[in-house]
Formats: C-alpha cells, structure tokens, sequence
C-alpha cells in the first residue's frame, strides 16, 4: 500500500501528462480518420464502378498488414523524403504519430461504413425513392440511420487498435504514455513500465466500453426491438 | 388519366421486359396488372412513377409525358405501397406515414392531424400505434400502415405492388375488403400489381392481364372470366373459371330493374352489397340463415333476394361457363 502511494506520488504527475498526450493523440487521430473513412465508404457505395471500391478496400486492408513499428517508420521516412523536397514538415513528434495512427485507423471505419450502407436492403431504399426522396435524403434519413451501429463499431474497433499503436509513438518522441515504456526498457525499471502500460490498456478498455454504450445509443430504437416481441394479432 | 403508348422496356443485358404495350387506365378506377412473374407488370408499374424509364414509346400523366416531369416531384405526387417490407424499420408508425407530407413540407400540426386520420381510416388507434416501430406490428398491421403512408399526401393515383402478398390468407381477405371499401370512398386512381387471379378479380375494374411483357387481354373482371380473349388467357385461368365465374358475377347482375318488396325504413345492418360477388351473397345467407336478405347499392335498396333465387342463379351460372369448356 505505502508502496504505491509512493508510486504514485513520484511517477503521479508525469502519468497524467503523458496520459493526457496519449489520449490528445489517439483522438485527433481518429477524427482525421473518420473525416477521411466515413464520405470515402460513403462515396465507394456509390461509384459507378465496383471495381475502385474493392481497390480502395484492398488497400486500406493491406496498409491494416504493415507492423506497427515499421507503419511508424515509414511515417517518419516518408516526411523525411518529403522534407528534402522543402516541404514545411516535421520529422519527429507528434506529427508523425499521426500519420501513422491515421492510416492504422482509417480500415475498420472505411470498412464498416462500406459494408454498413451495403447492408441496407435495397428494398427499403427503392421504396424511398419511389416516394420521391431525393439521393441526399435517401443518405440521410434512410441508410445512415439504419447503418450507424455499424459505423460506430468500426470507429469502436479503430479506437481501440490506435491506443494500443499510439504507445509507439514514444519511439519518435510524438509523447504519450509510449514514452514511459519507452524509458522503463532503457532503464530495465518496471514502475515505468507499469506506469505506461497500465493506464494504456485502461484507456483502451474504458474507450471500448463507452463507446459500445454510445453505438447502443446510435442505435435506432425500432432496430433494437427484436421482431419476436411483436404483438400477434392484425 | 394515364395512358401507355407504345411503351417497350428492354434492360441491359436484352430481356425484353414490357413490348409494345398500349392501355389507358380511367380515372378513380382500379386497374390490376396481373401475370406471372417474369410478365413485366412491376415493371410497367414502376415506370409511372419513373423508378424505371421506359426504353421507348411514352406515359403520359393527365396528358404531361412523365419523363419531362422531375422525378422527384412526379413521386412524391403518386401514392406507392409494396409487399410487407416496405416500412422505414427506424421510424415510428407515425414517421412512416409522415415521410412524404414532410417532403412536402406540410406543418407540424397538418402532419399530426392527418397521421390521426390516416390510422383511423385504417382501423388502427392513433393513441396504440403512431409512437410503435413496425417491429412491434403483426403483418397485417404493417401492412395497413403501408396503405395508410401511401395515402398520406392525399395523391390521386396510388401504386401499389402485391400489397397483401404477404400476408396469411384471412388476414389477406380481411384487408381486401378494408381496401375495397376504403377506395370506394377516396375514389384514387389505382394500379395494384398482383399475380394472384383472385386477388384481381376481386379488386379490379379492369384487369390488363400480362405475358412476357405483351398485353393479353384488357376487360372488366367477368369479361375475363366469361370471355377470354384467346389461348393462352384460357389456360391462364385454368381450372379456376368455375370458382371466379361465381366472383365475377355481381348480385346486381341477378336482381329485376325495379326494386322489389317492402321498402325498409333505414339501412340494415345486414344486407347485400350490390357489387359484392354471389359467392359473396351466399356466405351472408349462411352466417344469417335468413330465406331472404335486403340488397343494397350504397344506400340504395335495390330489392330483396331469396336464397332459393341466389342458388338457381349460381347453378345456372356455373353451367354456363361448363358448357363452352
């Protein structure tokens, strides 16, 4: 017991800092992803050609296969290369942390926003459209209602991988908890170790669970009745 | 009211879905589209309200060619209501049937006001059901709640592909009856695809009978039944003539040109609908056991019928249509 109020009163503080990095991270990186992945899997439902969707899908699944360590080294060479051209950019920090984190978060949403509308019966939408709804009220009030737990499961799943791909940040000196596993492994000291670690996966659980609570809540309430419950009778 | 000229659709691909097809559909009337599947009658539906455009010839909408119309538009102008799964899952029974009133930007209290009607008209308690989703209906409360939303921006005409299909068959009946009698009332121009030829017989003015995509015969129900226009309609019908000759025929077809008997005071609960089908009249003497029963059209007493005449009547018919197989 008294060893862990020491614990915490000498490592305490910078926890907390490299926790609030962690997290400032994680979700701008996330936001960037979702402005990339949800108007692409949008626009992937709609292009005339099947072909560029399953290409764009493709893709982003095998940007998903790089190793985490190398998708933070190639972020960091790629702004390198890009450097000598003249290009204002950072190399190490946190910008290149967020290239790669945005890259590592944007299949899981790309994915499910694609296969989320995909799923919408066609049914339903030609019975909106026969009703004179236009394509942008079609998206609006008829497919993105009805796929929206999809499209949070997948932001769910994104998040979740990004904390976990966001302690590496601590290699290129990006900040975040990653910075104090980083020196529990320099220092072969497990309090450091522990105290990146711990609150790591704590995040990690607390964002899962909050955001499940948030996909139950997207989801449309006469989605979650289940059909049994109906009353029999005409 | 709407008339097709020359219409022909081929998709991609060279199925020749609907070809050279030629009709007029009256106003207020109900025409039913009937044929196999396969025969091109959801396709000629679908074309009036432009969810598919016809490859050539023209619908023509009160005398306007649909395809200068804007689609959106001419939609939310056309009633249209489809087999069971039509309903928006995320929407309460109220929103459903508000979709296109709010489309068209009815107010707030118009909308609620008619939502209140609309389920009335449909035997569904406004206070029980607007604020249920229709995972929480049986079928043939969905259904009603399809009908109710494709009346709901008071359109004057209505599509309307199998809407009972679904359906088991005494909730189908039930709903038909509703149908017919509500649409008495509305007067709506209607085009109601099924591939059921009871079903037409029993909801058609007119029925256009369909096959790969040509037009077999376009008549009235009993002129169908009584004379098909050749071959094929013949085998169409099969061995149900006997039983929809018995449909076809309407008590008032039967009864003498002047009203006959004792005039009652008032409309009796029980009587006979003039447009009902004689099988009709003699389910009516079998659930009362009278010898005799008022028959009225509208509120209009027409007579009364004996059971023995309704029988006669039914035999001779029956010998009728046997005699030219």
């Amino acid at each position: 017991m008294i060893a862990v109020t020491e614990f915490l009163q000498t490592l305490g503080p910078q926890m907390l800092q490299r926790t609030y990095e962690h997290v400032y991270l994680t979700f701008l990186s996330l936001i960037i992803a979702t402005a990339i992945a949800l108007p692409l899997g949008v626009y992937l439902t709609r292009t005339r050609w099947p072909a560029l969707a399953s290409g764009v899908l493709g893709l982003a699944g095998v940007i998903q296969t790089v190793p985490s360590l190398a998708m933070v080294a190639y972020a960091v060479t790629l702004l390198a290369l890009l450097k000598t051209t003249g290009a204002p950019v950072p190399t190490i920090g946190s910008f290149p942390a967020i290239v790669a984190l945005v890259l590592y978060g944007l299949l899981p949403i790309l994915r499910n926003t694609y296969t989320g509308i995909r799923q919408v019966d066609p049914a339903i939408i030609e019975v909106a459209r026969g009703m004179g709804m236009t394509a942008r009220q079609i998206l609006l009030r008829v497919e993105l209602p009805l796929s929206l737990a999809i499209i949070m499961a997948g932001v769910r799943i994104a998040t979740v991988w990004t904390i976990g791909v966001a302690a590496l940040g601590g290699l290129i000196g990006a900040g975040g908890l990653g910075d104090l596993i980083m020196r529990g492994l320099r220092t072969v000291h497990v309090g450091y170790l522990l105290a990146g670690s711990v609150p790591a996966s704590l995040l990690a659980l607390l964002s899962d669970w909050v955001l499940g609570r948030v996909e139950r809540w997207l989801t449309p309430p006469g989605l979650r009745i289940q059909p049994s419950a109906a009353e029999k009778g005409v | 009211m709407i008339a097709f000229e020359h219409v022909c659709k081929t998709y991609p691909g060279g199925v020749e879905a609907v070809r050279d097809l030629c009709m007029e559909v009256r106003e207020g009337e109900t025409l039913v589209l009937l044929g196999t599947s396969g025969s091109g009658k959801t396709t000629t539906m679908k074309m009036v309200n432009r969810l598919i455009d016809p490859t050539s010839g023209r619908i023509l909408i009160d005398g306007s060619d649909v395809m200068e119309i804007d689609p959106i538009e001419l939609r939310r102008k056309i009633g249209y209501a489809i087999q069971n799964i039509g309903l928006f899952p995320h929407m309460t029974v109220a929103e459903n049937i508000a979709v296109v009133p709010r489309l068209l930007r009815w107010s707030r209290q118009q909308i609620d006001e008619r939502v209140v009607q609309l389920l009335a008209m449909v035997d569904l308690e406004p206070d029980e059901f607007r604020d249920r989703y229709p995972a929480q209906l049986s079928g043939g409360q969905k259904q009603r709640v399809g009908v109710a939303r494709a009346l709901a921006a008071d359109p004057p005409i209505v599509l309307m592909d199998e809407p009972f299909g679904a359906l088991d068959p005494i909730t189908r009946e039930q709903l038909q009856n509703e149908f017919l009698e509500l649409e008495s009332e509305i007067q709506k121009t209607v085009i109601f695809v099924t591939h059921d030829v009871f079903e037409a017989v029993k909801m058609a003015d007119r029925i256009a009978l369909l096959d790969a995509g040509r037009l077999q015969q376009l008549s009235g129900p009993a002129e169908l039944v009584e004379s098909p226009a050749d071959e094929f309609v013949e085998q169409f019908l099969g061995q149900h003539r006997f039983q929809l000759s018995l449909l076809t025929r309407t008590v008032r077809t039967i009864m003498p040109a002047a009203a006959a008997g004792p005039h009652p005071a008032g409309v009796p609960a029980v009587r006979v609908r003039a447009r009902g089908s004689l099988v009709e009249a003699l389910d009516l003497f079998k659930q009362t056991s009278q010898a005799e029963l008022p028959v009225y059209a509208g509120r209009q007493f027409l007579g009364r019928l004996e059971k023995q005449r309704l029988l006669k009547e039914i035999a001779k018919s029956l010998g009728s249509t046997g005699a030219r197989e």
